[in-house]
């Protein structure tokens, strides 16, 4: 069972880290279509490489065995910013519904890992633990 | 009525649990009016605010994280970095367990070779509880000192006795227990100080032997290195590792004080694969020793075994045990005197002892503290006449000078100490020996936390403990008029009404 849901976590690593890579050639190599998004409905110019660092951050965090969990968590805050920005500023006319969409199965993805791996996030994993060590309730 | 200032922290955490979201949602609302980028804040205030709901609503098993929600947080942090800041900020200097910092700092002063020399008075309680060593109007001088050794095995007339020129050994800490550096820094520190050291009962000893200086093998209940598959002795075994130069004497341990009546206990996070392998066990639960040798169910078989175990290795042979019940030993001592079979020493382990991991209420509550239990010991052989045909040998908080003078004093003739050295190789008192988690890597086989030791640097100051411990030794012996340990006795002793020995005033 156990080993069956990381199976599925380490699947859901991979789509995330898929679908975030990918946009980095665009966001690192001033893509019109990126610098559109950032600067004219964002109003964020040079964001793209603020964001663009942090999903590279997210994606090398989420194939360290380690650091999965810590990569799964900046994944879904980026992925929650970026779905933000689809129903306030960009929208989803043409190619953006795509995004919003692969944004949204990233967002899902990350979600479903820090489900799995819940025991390995700091603050949380406390509040999990059956027994605690200390035995102070 | 004037209005006082004071926090209750209850609507404090309920204050918080309500502006977390309401600052989402401004946050929100400031991303979508200035920059973008306030939605940095808007995702970390929606996420604090998931957490939250989850540590009000849904989790059950932290009450004050039902009430208090993230801020209860505050309590768990801070209640997990409380040893560090009592050791370091609030505790005095003789208010902490088992050493307090007055004690650790005599050691970390005699491991490093700096003086000891303290000003304007003890720190001590002195008129309750102190036992105080009795000096003599006439000191004598260091010059008249007789040298100290003690021959293991003479009583017998064995070929290999065994001799110390100090009273001082290492106790029993076994490979497992211990890291790899600790044990060689030991062992190493051992052999520059001219001590022997117990191997404890981690099975075949590797990283002892590696070193070369004197050992003491302890054959615990579960008898690792050395055992059959149903837990019985296996002869050529022992026989075999008898026969090693370095192997000088064999410690049969009957019970410990740190959890005297139950075995030994190696918590499965410290069994790596290689000490699953030395000792022959599985790696994935903790490793319990039975808590009697399987051959020893009674008086007479267990006096038989030592005789078994004395005739196998042609060794000296000692037992270590923690004492319960005085009677139950002198019965012991009798049996001895019929099959006039004696161990060649006997450990007193005091129940204070323990560097080992054990349940808490055998650590707190079970067993003879050492001053009474060797005391008794010593009174029993006395009593019977058979006290020269063995050696005796005190283990329990005998770190420093002033507690070793009074197990000399009653009755001991050598001293084991296995804390005082992990001391001086550093130990801080972290109180983590049992989760593999030692901040000093001494406890531990994680190899980023052994990381700590180095044994060059760390194996002299074991030297120069042994060296300072000998020196305040001869002080205090010259002091008290005494040529040699031998010539301490009870009436050495100022013992106040308030002390464990107290009793044992009268019945003198």
């Amino acid at each position: 069972m156990k080993n069956k849901a990381y199976i599925f976590s380490w699947i859901a690593q991979l789509i995330a880290v898929v679908i975030m890579g990918q946009t980095l050639f665009f966001k690192f190599t001033g893509h019109p279509e990126t610098i559109v998004i950032f600067e004219e409905k964002l109003n964020m110019p040079g964001g793209q490489y603020v964001i663009g660092t942090l999903e590279l951050i997210a994606c090398i965090l989420l194939l360290i065995p380690n650091s999965i969990a810590y990569g799964a968590l900046l994944g879904a805050g980026l992925m929650t910013g970026a779905i933000i920005g689809h129903f306030t500023k960009i929208g989803w006319e043409g190619s953006h519904l795509q995004l919003g969409i692969m944004a949204f199965i990233t967002l899902a993805s990350c979600i479903s890992i820090l489900l799995i791996r819940r025991k390995e996030l700091p603050f949380i994993n406390a509040a999990l633990k059956e027994k605690c060590e200390q035995a102070n309730d | 009525m004037i209005g006082k200032l004071s926090i209750d922290l209850h609507k404090l955490a309920k204050f918080t649990n309500l502006a977390i979201p309401i600052l989402a949602v401004l946050f929100f609302l400031a991303g979508f009016r200035f920059s973008f980028y306030f939605h940095f804040l808007t995702v970390t205030f929606l996420f604090l605010t998931v957490i939250n709901l989850f540590y009000l609503h849904v989790q059950s098993s932290h009450s004050v994280l039902r009430n208090f929600g993230i801020l209860g947080q505050g309590r768990y942090m801070l209640e997990s970095i409380g040893p560090e800041l009592r050791q370091y900020l609030f505790a005095n200097d003789t208010e902490e367990k088992p050493f307090n910092r007055t004690e650790r700092a005599e050691v970390y002063r005699k491991a490093q070779n700096i003086d000891s020399a303290s000003s304007f008075g003890s720190q001590f309680e002195f008129d309750s509880s102190e036992i105080k060593i009795r000096h003599s109007m006439f000191p004598i001088g260091k010059d008249k000192l007789v040298p100290y050794r003690l021959t293991f095995g003479e009583e017998r007339g064995i070929t290999k006795t065994y001799t110390i020129n100090k009273p001082f050994v290492i106790s029993a800490m076994s490979y497992g227990a211990l890291g790899e550096k600790a044990v060689r820094s030991f062992a190493r520190g051992a052999k520059m100080a001219g001590i022997p050291m117990n191997t404890g009962e981690g099975g075949y000893p590797k990283y002892h032997l590696d070193e070369g200086c004197d050992l003491i093998f302890q054959m615990g209940t579960a008898k690792f290195g050395v055992r059959n598959e149903d837990g019985t002795l296996n002869d050529d075994k022992l026989k075999e590792l008898a026969g090693k130069e370095s192997i000088k004497m064999v410690e049969i341990k009957f019970s410990q004080g740190a959890k005297p009546g139950k075995g030994g206990l190696l918590p499965k996070e410290k069994i790596t694969d290689e000490i699953a392998e030395l000792r022959g066990v599985p790696k994935d639960r903790d490793v319990v020793s039975p808590s009697s040798h399987a051959e020893c169910t009674d008086i007479e078989n267990t006096v038989a075994f030592i005789k078994h175990v004395q005739d196998v290795t042609e060794l000296p042979v000692g037992i270590k045990l923690c004492v319960g019940r005085p009677q139950q030993f002198e019965e012991l001592v009798v049996e001895m005197k019929r099959q006039d079979v004696f161990p060649d020493w006997i450990t007193v382990d005091g129940a204070e002892g323990g560097t080992g991991a054990a349940p808490k209420a055998f650590i707190d509550r079970v067993g003879m503290p050492l001053f009474p239990a060797l005391k008794s010991v010593n009174d029993i052989l006395t009593k019977n006449g058979v006290r020269d045909r063995l050696k005796l040998m005190a283990s329990g908080k005998l770190v420093a000078p002033g507690r070793q003078m009074v197990a000399f004093c009653l009755g001991a003739d050598a001293i084991y100490s296995a804390r005082g050295f992990m001391l001086s190789l550093g130990c801080i008192q972290a109180l983590q020996c049992g989760n593999n988690t030692c901040p000093v890597g001494i406890t531990t086989h994680d190899p980023a936390l052994q990381h700590g030791i180095n044994i060059d640097a760390k194996a002299p100051r074991i030297a120069n403990y042994v060296h300072n411990l000998e020196h305040d030794l001869e002080e205090l012996l010259a002091s008290a008029g005494c040529r040699s340990v031998k010539e301490l006795t009870f009436d050495h002793l100022y013992v106040p009404s308030e002390s464990t020995l107290h009793p044992f005033i009268n019945a003198n």
